[in-house]
């Protein structure tokens, strides 16, 4: 009987129109504008050239400070502020008058660099402008020093060298935020609509009361219905999957040269796989709720869309947590531990603890939620307008 | 046989308690023709549900073949074919045989016997152009015929209509009527609400009055035409609604 109903229940989910298109190009869609988004924001530095303000009075040898470097465009203006505001230039740089006869003469010296904070560009271009000064103050440091007969290794009584503890590509952090916020996403997004109609719609158009007509136990009826929602978030998630496999694998450099699962690949995939079907189950499950709930379909929709939502605030939580801090609370909490387990997959790190963690907690609450959809599921008020 | 015995039904709303069933009791014999008359709020369609074994009385109980609804639900619902009214009922998506299939596996019908039946109601009710077309690009006719086709499926003994003809232009409404006799002539219990007295008059064996949840009268057609010297049902109805209503202020 569960066959027959669930069997029933996919064919006409799926000749709905909605759910086609939310469960097959929803993702493909989303999933390709991400991944052309995020190579495109990691290629950015290379080989791009920026635009640098400097006065026109500025003299041969103060621009030949800056004409070594392809990647800095020099424009000369009188007034190189107004040039930056105009949005012609992405910072500006004003020394003051006679710069290098007064740094020949011992003199104090200054220079004032404009920019925009707020812009990536600006920030870039006064970041390579003041490296390029701090180089050439330093050599100035270092000439004054000889000089005067003394050591330049004086002033720099130690060395600072920084390194990554994961050892892995810093890439990898902004995929693992928005590839779990995207997976999310789409599963709640794609089988929102297949579980407003079977239990709201149904209500609305008097096929729950044809269907509770039949001698089929309540319970069979609901676990076909949840079943059905969990199948269509399922292939969601795995279509985001494939989709987004597949594009970094043939369509990216960068993304490609960060994510690398060496011979680990087929079980971080499998994991990946598995943690999907399970927050499709307990999406389905917290659908199911609100679509009994419901007494129509819009009315079961503005129940699930701040349930949806709450896939949004992971995002926030995890952004500044490394990997080596993820705690049990990060995979005990769901909807939080589908995005902590898929950081530590995409960093190539597979915690078996965590899995099940993970899979464990989502089922607690997976249970818990069925037993309040099947008390609700029982009662005549919640089946019938 | 259907036993109403001094059914109560109550609903909550929001702290407020709503008596739709007030002490109904009254019984339909096997192979009888009843029609329930009221106005929209009368409590027909909660009696209709209540032995349907969709709601449960709040007091008082309903047998049907001897079996309480309560107690026995899935064994009467095997009995017992519901239309509601309104809505068809129906899955839009589906086409009109896949519909039938999928409530006769419900009902637990076998593939033969599913088959010879569909064919037997599409024959029936001149369906066999659209059995095989998506419900949800008929006609409210063609939504209604298999609607009843979808209640009969499982060739149950009892049928319950709520309001079948309510929206069904003449042609339909004809066909719905030839239905009811040729049920009768099957032996077919039936238990049907409408508005249209005439329906009734035509049809039915015997009538229950329902007024704001109470049954003002129930007995057979005849002997209520010669008790109230009319043979004007729509008459009777509203001279039993307004000596309900002088009973009530009284």
């Amino acid at each position: 009987m569960l066959r027959n109903i669930y069997i029933k229940e996919m064919k006409d989910s799926f000749r709905d129109r909605r759910t086609l298109l939310l469960t097959v190009f929803l993702p493909i869609i989303m999933m390709s504008v991400l991944t052309i988004f995020y190579e495109s924001l990691i290629s950015t530095d290379e080989g791009q050239t920026f635009t640098l303000a400097i006065e026109s009075s500025i003299s041969v040898e103060e621009e030949s400070l800056l004409t070594d470097y392809a990647n800095i465009e020099i424009v000369k203006a009188d007034d190189p502020a107004a040039i930056v505001r105009e949005g012609e230039a992405q910072a500006a740089l004003l020394l003051s008058p006679s710069f290098f006869t007064r740094i020949e003469n011992g003199e104090n010296a200054s220079v004032t660099l404009i920019g925009d904070s707020f812009s990536q560009n600006s920030s870039t271009l006064m970041g390579i402008v003041t490296n390029i000064l701090t180089s050439f103050e330093k050599t100035i440091i270092t000439e004054r020093l000889i000089a005067q007969g003394t050591d330049p290794s004086i002033i720099e009584p130690f060395t600072i060298e920084q390194q990554e503890s994961s050892g892995e590509n810093p890439n990898v952090n902004l995929l693992a935020m928005l590839i779990p916020l995207i997976l999310a996403l789409a599963i709640g997004i794609g089988a929102s609509p297949a579980a407003a109609d079977l239990f709201a719609g149904e209500k609305e158009k008097k096929t729950m009361e044809a269907l509770l007509m039949t001698p089929v136990n309540r319970t069979t009826m609901l676990f076909a219905k949840w079943l059905t929602i969990t199948s269509i978030g399922s292939i969601i998630g795995i279509i985001t999957l494939i989709v987004v496999a597949l594009e970094i694998a043939f369509f990216t450099e960068h993304l490609k040269a960060a994510v690398s699962f060496n011979n680990q690949a087929g079980m971080i995939i499998g994991i990946a796989v598995a943690i999907s079907i399970v927050y499709a189950m307990f999406c389905a499950s917290l659908l199911m709720l609100t679509s009994i709930i419901g007494k129509t379909v819009k009315e079961a929709q503005s129940y699930s869309t701040p349930v949806m939502m709450l896939s949004m605030f992971p995002v926030m939580f995890l952004s500044s947590v490394g990997i080596n801090e993820l705690a049990f609370e990060h995979f005990a909490i769901p909807i939080l531990n589908l995005f902590s387990l898929l950081k530590e997959l995409l960093f190539g790190v597979v915690d078996y603890q965590h899995v099940f963690i993970t899979i464990g907690s989502n089922l607690i609450c997976i249970i818990i939620i069925f037993i309040i959809g099947r008390i609700l599921f029982k009662k005549d008020k919640w089946v019938m307008n | 046989m259907i036993e109403i015995q001094e059914v109560t039904k109550k609903f909550k709303d929001k702290k407020v308690s709503i008596t739709a069933l007030k002490h109904v009791s009254f019984s339909i014999e096997k192979g009888q023709t009843v029609g329930l008359l009221g106005e929209n709020g009368a409590g027909k369609t909660t009696l209709l549900r209540t032995i349907a074994t969709l709601l449960s009385p709040t007091e008082g109980y309903i047998t049907v073949d001897g079996m309480d609804t309560v107690k026995n639900p899935d064994a009467i619902k095997k009995k017992i074919g519901v239309l509601f009214g309104g809505e068809t009922g129906l899955y839009d998506r589906l086409t009109a045989r896949e519909n039938l299939d999928f409530f006769a596996t419900l009902y637990g019908m076998s593939k033969h016997e599913t088959k010879v039946r569909i064919d037997d109601l599409a024959k029936m009710f001149g369906m066999r152009d659209y059995l095989d077309r998506k419900v949800g690009g008929f006609s409210k006719g063609m939504r209604q015929k298999v609607a009843i086709s979808r209640t009969l499926i499982h060739n149950p003994d009892i049928i319950l209509f709520d309001e079948p003809t309510t929206g069904l232009d003449i042609t339909s409404s004809n066909v719905f009527r030839e239905l009811i006799h040729q049920l009768k002539r099957e032996g077919k219990t039936m238990l049907f609400s409408s508005h249209i007295m005439e329906e009734v008059s035509m049809l039915c064996d015997s009538v229950a009055m329902m007024h704001k949840g109470e049954l003002v009268y129930h007995g057979n057609l005849e002997e209520l035409y010669q008790s109230e010297k009319s043979n004007d049902l729509n008459y009777i109805f509203m001279s039993k609604l307004v000596r309900g209503e002088t009973d009530y202020a009284s």
